[in-house]
């Protein structure tokens, strides 16, 4: 009896041991899977190699000057501290956001940066495609950017920062946009426009390309899919065969890639070889243009990653240090001045 | 080894499977919005 009562007790307690030990692990993977998504999510691996710790020592910003009649058509200006010099280099910089989202407030921490290195720098907004602007477009933004860099260089100059040369840059629409008016657009520009750079950026509309959208099934339906959505990006009625020089001709408003020649500016891109919302090939394109054309660039190809270069902050982080020996060597800053 | 011993080794093991899931699961989602591989390229 007494034998009983002992093996009784023992095997409550095993199983009482079971239960807690379960629950342990089952907490202990909670709270390790949590952290681990919290720590992805949040994890920054260039810690401020590419940001500032902004104020006034640094620079100082204006914002939201007006360049247009559109609601949209602001920019943000930021000002190095150093204001002693005869000229200054601009670099502009666009934000992403699929022509449809996005503001150039999202971009404040690469613009600081690059003004902390001594560079006029600005975020320009443009009119986003929205129930309220159906009629905007990829062309239309563009034309806006064209219309803005006047703007932006005479409130420079007004606010004591003479700027004499340029660079022009974007992330996803913000490139593709900066990519068309660096090849397109460049020689309105009232400074020269020294390089452009940015990263994962749409600079050609051929159907095969956009595998990621179903364009390449080369059926009646996927080929007037891509007309649609090419032809709102260039906001008109495309008519001609894809393929043809006369497509080339129609697309050629929004096709940074065909206005590639021998006197395009020094480029420096990133894209990611897994890319769902542009497509990959389309960069290969612009590649085959830039090595053509023997002009000045970097390719950047992240080979494990998507849109957002996420998966490879080794070749993200080769890109953003590249920028900065571009500038050093197309707008370097003249100390002496 | 010791029952205890056993138990701190599992729950060490679950500890590290379950950060990697985490991270892959993190990783899974980007891709599914951006594209991306789940293997490959930076760790952390």
């Amino acid at each position: 009896m007494r034998r009983e009562r002992k093996e009784t007790k023992e095997k409550k307690e095993k199983r009482r041991g079971r239960v807690m030990w379960g629950v342990i692990y089952v907490a202990a993977f909670l709270v390790a899977f949590g952290g681990s998504v919290a720590f992805k999510m949040t994890y920054n691996p260039f810690g401020d190699e590419f940001s500032v710790d902004w104020n006034d020592s640094v620079g100082r910003v204006y914002n939201d000057i007006a360049y247009g009649e559109g609601e949209a058509n602001k920019f943000d200006l930021y000002l190095p501290a150093d204001d002693t010099k005869s000229s200054y280099g601009l670099v502009v910089y666009l934000h992403a956001g699929g022509f449809t989202s996005g503001d150039k407030s999202g971009d404040a921490e690469i613009l600081e940066w690059l003004c902390q290195r001594g560079y006029v720098t600005a975020g320009i907004n443009y009119t986003l495609v929205s129930e309220e602007h159906p009629d905007a477009s990829v062309y239309s933004q563009s034309m806006e950017i064209k219309e803005s860099i006047p703007y932006v260089i005479a409130e420079a100059e007004k606010l004591g920062y003479p700027i004499d040369e340029m660079a022009i840059s974007g992330g996803s629409a913000g490139c593709c946009l900066a990519l068309l008016y660096a090849y397109r657009d460049a020689k309105t520009s009232p400074v020269p426009v020294k390089m452009v750079f940015g990263a994962v950026g749409p600079s050609s509309f051929y159907p095969e390309d956009w595998k990621c959208y179903g364009f390449d099934l080369g059926t009646e339906e996927s080929d007037a899919a891509a007309r649609e959505m090419f032809g709102a990006m260039a906001g008109k009625e495309l008519r001609a065969e894809f393929g043809t020089p006369e497509y080339d001709e129609e697309i050629k408003d929004i096709s940074a890639l065909l206005w590639i020649d021998e006197n395009s500016v020094p480029t420096l891109v990133a894209y990611g070889k897994y890319d769902k919302i542009q497509p990959y090939e389309g960069s290969k394109r612009l590649l085959a243009a830039l090595e053509e054309n023997h002009v000045p660039h970097d390719y950047y190809l992240c080979e494990h990653s998507g849109h957002g270069l996420q998966n490879d902050n080794k070749v993200y982080g080769k890109y953003m240090r590249k920028i900065t020996e571009y500038l050093d060597a197309y707008m370097p800053i003249d100390e002496t001045m | 080894m010791t029952l205890t011993q056993k138990r701190i080794l599992i729950l060490a093991i679950v500890i590290v499977t379950a950060a990697v899931l985490g991270r892959l699961a993190v990783r899974a989602v980007l891709n599914v919005l951006l594209g991306g591989t789940l293997f490959g390229g930076n760790f952390l």
